[in-house]
């Protein structure tokens, strides 16, 4: 550890040495922080990158001259080769009279200071980083929301932080740091720059997979689009942690009560610093990106949204290298396109949150009006044969919007190779929904008594369409295919994945994050159970009894009667009939066995 | 099986509609509302188990079930939108003629207290037509009433038992009323009740007037007669407005809930049977 491997790393003091910041788990090509940074970043431009940034977002700057502003020295050696100059030491360390076009601080400023040296306080690292920003030159900071959703969902309280980097915990209590987006602005405006834009961070601060644009967040509170990122970002971002609350179900609630941006676990903004004369034109900021999102298989790189003129487009990101190709690769039952996302994103409702609600709400008309759109909008996109292919084949709840009584595939980019039984991508939908609606512990219309399968068979119904069990398994089939082939895995664990798929029960918790709620609600609902069958035990125990009772009675009167006077003359008089009838059968059965071994040689 | 869903034939024409045949029809998983009700839908006095699921006629009925404590509560609709789903037009609405006409009657245990004479004096001053009178198996098998009405000029009739204990379950009944509605241009009653609302949707003009004859030591938990009166006026009267009378038969009998075959039968249980029906 000499600077002799890395002559482009300065030491001005203030470095650590044993420390790392750079994240273990990192997204492919930088994710959408690094597709952001991209899209500010000039070509030619000077760049200060103050903290710990994924060496993917430097490969994204290649069109720029970057000095990095580091506290750890094994970082500055990971990353000397891929920036002009790496400067490992506190915020002091930086060359004074040096300034940038741009300043990225994307991990924000408490991972720019030091434990070595002077503390400047969140406030003191802002002051010192803008001093480093040209007049008119652009700031795109984190900032991480102490009432985030990442917060309220989180088991821990974060106030009794344990973790190495936690030598002090800065939170709302801080003054001096900002807790909302107003305070951001009013601090950044003190410190001379002026926010002229803002995105939302899902799920998490450190690992946004999302980014919205704080404008349409609080305002399009129904939109599909939003709907689907947030959930999608929540959803996989704490899948297998522990968590208070389901916080996908948090994120888009949030969005419909307007309070998706002021929820964010971390926003991105970007402030200008003022130039000693006017202003200048905020030139390009137009074409920023209403959405960056990183979901699916890691060589899809980053989708955006953009605003033109005839509503919001997807624009497909430059694409990650890819790995090497899944064996038997053309055989997978489906994969993503993202070069078919050029379109415009429809405009709608998310269709799971239509049917939830109408769920809820017992509102079966809706659910029927709507299942029946869907289900008719899916065999309108049927093949001849019945069968569906492409986007739509795969078009469940969580990717197809409504519009009034229109229905479309929100991203398309997910296809099936091979085209589906129509009934099967039916009951794939509405298994997978049901699946969600009842592990999740919704609300619903019906009867405990059902399992998965029994209501996607009725909301099959609902939808009008007379589905059968044989259907929904091999929907069951289908979806673990597809999601083996969406996530890469192997034909072991494939069928492992649809053993388990067939096996989930509605007193189960749901798959992801392990939420206390849904846990406890998952034990609720087994208790429950518990209590219906253990009342039906007693109830059938009780009708037992009264059969019994029955049965005894009626064999006590049929044993009266068989030994009366008039049963005895009867029996008597039917005798020769009882005995030739005997007889009949013997000859018939005789007669079978003897002709039985001729057929068998004729076979 | 609560032996209620056996009554009126009920569980024979749920088999029926989900493709089971006319034999004796499976267990039901949870309790089929057995008539036109004001309450939770289920009858009072009857032993239930708890959270055994309740399968009801409407959503109206649902909301109250749930109110008074009442899980799994799941809308079906009634027994007779099925049959009228099996049997669209069967027999041809040719030729409808008269009034059928139901006096209200309690069930076995229930006395009646009214005057026959003073309703059949109503209905003969009221009705246009002939009038067919419909009694319940036990005022029917009560000579003294019969002869009342037969003495009156009115065709008297009787749809059937309804069974008790499993036994004795006409399971035509349902079918039998159908084809009696279907004769008549209108269908009467003292009370509003299920063939009320069974005759309006089988295509009768409906009627409701006479002395409701009230029950000895009826119910009084879901507010009785004077609230139907109170919450369906539009339905009470010697003539009332059709269209809103189909628009509330609609809803009480809930035909738009009606479940596909494969629906039901995960509704009722019978999606995975273990038993043969004979």
């Amino acid at each position: 550890m000499t600077t002799e491997t890395a002559p482009r790393i300065a030491l001005p003091g203030g470095e650590m040495l044993a420390w790392s910041d750079l994240p273990e788990q990192r997204l492919a090509a930088g994710g959408p922080l690094a597709a952001l940074a991209a899209r500010i970043v000039p070509a030619g431009a000077r760049v200060l990158l103050a903290g710990p940034h994924d060496p993917a977002l430097l490969d994204r700057l290649a069109h720029a001259e970057v000095t990095c502003l580091l506290r750890s020295y094994p970082d500055g050696v990971a990353l000397a080769e891929r920036a002009a100059r790496v400067v490992v030491g506190g915020p002091a360390g930086l060359p004074d009279g040096e300034r940038f076009d741009v300043v990225i601080a994307g991990a924000g400023l408490d991972a720019v200071e030091s434990v070595e040296g002077t503390r400047l306080g969140w406030g003191g690292v802002l002051d010192r980083l803008v001093a480093a920003l040209r007049p008119g030159g652009d700031l795109l900071l984190r900032l991480d929301n102490p009432l985030g959703l990442h917060r309220l969902v989180a088991a821990s309280p974060w106030y009794a932080r344990r973790d190495d980097d936690a030598w002090a915990v800065g939170g709302v209590l801080d003054t001096d740091r900002p807790a909302n987006l107003g305070q951001a602005r009013d601090r950044l405006d003190r410190a001379g720059v002026r926010v002229d834009g803002s995105w939302a961070a899902y799920p998490q601060p450190a690992a946004a997979t999302a980014l919205v644009a704080t404008g349409p967040l609080a305002e399009r509170t129904t939109s599909g689009l939003l709907d689907a990122v947030l959930h999608g970002a929540c959803a996989g971002g704490y899948a297998r942690r522990d968590v208070l609350q389901d916080p996908a179900r948090l994120a888009v609630d949030a969005l419909h009560a307007g309070r998706a941006a002021d929820l964010a676990p971390g926003w991105l903004v970007l402030a200008r610093r003022s130039a000693d004369a006017a202003a200048p034109a905020a030139a390009g900021r137009a074409e920023l990106p209403v959405a960056l999102v990183q979901t699916g298989p890691p060589d899809v790189g980053v989708v955006e949204v953009v605003d033109g003129p005839d509503g919001w487009c997807w624009r497909a990101g430059p694409a990650a290298p890819a790995g090497p190709a899944a064996p038997f690769a053309t055989r997978e039952a489906a994969y993503r396109d993202p070069a078919v996302l050029a379109g415009p994103v429809p405009a709608g409702r998310l269709l799971r949150t239509v049917l939830l609600d109408a769920c809820l709400r017992r509102d079966l008309d809706t659910l029927r009006r709507v299942l029946r759109g869907y289900a008719d909008w899916l065999t309108g996109q049927a093949r001849d044969d019945g069968r569906i292919g492409g986007a739509v084949a795969l078009a469940g709840a969580d990717n197809v919007v409504v519009a009034g009584d229109a229905f479309a595939v929100l991203d398309p980019s997910w296809q099936a190779s091979e085209p589906l039984a129509g009934d099967v991508v039916l009951a794939r939908a509405l298994w997978r929904f049901a699946a969600e609606l009842l592990t999740g512990g919704y609300a619903h219309p019906w009867t405990s008594t059902l399992d998965v399968a029994g209501v996607a068979v009725v909301l099959g119904g609902v939808a009008g369409r007379d589905l059968d069990r044989a259907t929904v398994a091999a929907a069951v089939d289908a979806e673990a295919a597809i999601t083996a082939a969406l996530h890469g895995l192997d034909a072991d664990r494939r069928g492992t994945l649809a053993t388990e798929l067939g096996a989930v029960e509605p007193t189960d918790p749901p798959v992801g994050p392990r939420s206390y709620q849904q846990l406890r609600e998952a034990w609720l609902r087994q208790r429950e159970e518990l209590t219906r069958l253990a009342a039906l035990l007693k109830w059938t125990e009780e009708l037992l009894t009264s059969r019994e009772r029955a049965l005894r009675r009626a064999d006590a009167t049929i044993n009266l009667l068989s030994g009366s006077l008039s049963y005895r003359v009867g029996r008597l008089a039917i005798t020769p009939a009882r005995l030739a009838r005997r007889g009949a059968r013997a000859a018939k059965r005789r007669a079978r066995e003897a002709l039985a071994p001729k057929q068998e040689e004729q076979q | 099986m609560h032996h209620a869903n056996h009554f009126y034939g009920h569980a024979h024409v749920l088999a029926r509609y989900t493709g089971l045949g006319d034999g004796h029809p499976p267990r039901i998983n949870g309790y089929v509302q057995h008539g036109w009700n004001i309450g939770d839908g289920l009858a009072p006095g009857h032993p239930y188990a708890e959270r055994t699921p309740s399968l009801l006629w409407s959503e109206q009925t649902r909301r109250r079930a749930w109110s008074v404590g009442r899980r799994n509560v799941v809308v079906i609709g009634a027994p007779f939108v099925y049959l009228l789903a099996m049997r669209p037009a069967d027999p041809p609405p040719t030729k409808r003629e008269g009034t059928i006409w139901y006096p209200f009657h309690g069930w076995e245990g229930q006395h009646v207290k009214g005057d026959h004479k003073e309703l059949i004096a109503r209905i003969r001053d009221t009705e246009p037509g002939p009038v067919t009178v419909c009694l319940y198996w036990h005022e029917y098998g009560m000579r003294r009433v019969r002869r009342l009405y037969e003495n009156a000029g009115f065709r008297v009739i009787c749809h059937g038992y309804r069974g008790h204990w499993w036994r004795d379950t006409d399971p035509y009944f349902l079918d039998k009323q159908l084809t009696e509605l279907r004769r008549h241009r209108r269908v009467a009653s003292n009370r509003l009740t299920s063939a009320i609302f069974y005759g309006i949707a089988a295509g009768c003009e409906p009627a409701v007037y006479g002395d409701p004859m009230v029950l000895a030591n009826e119910d009084p938990t879901f507010g009785g007669t004077a609230r139907i009166r109170r919450q369906w006026p539009e339905l009470h009267g010697e003539q009332v407005d059709l269209p809103t009378a189909v628009r509330i038969a609609r809803s009480e009998l809930g035909t738009d809930h009606r479940c596909t075959p494969a629906e039901l039968r995960e509704l009722l249980g019978w999606a995975n049977l273990q038993e043969e029906t004979s």
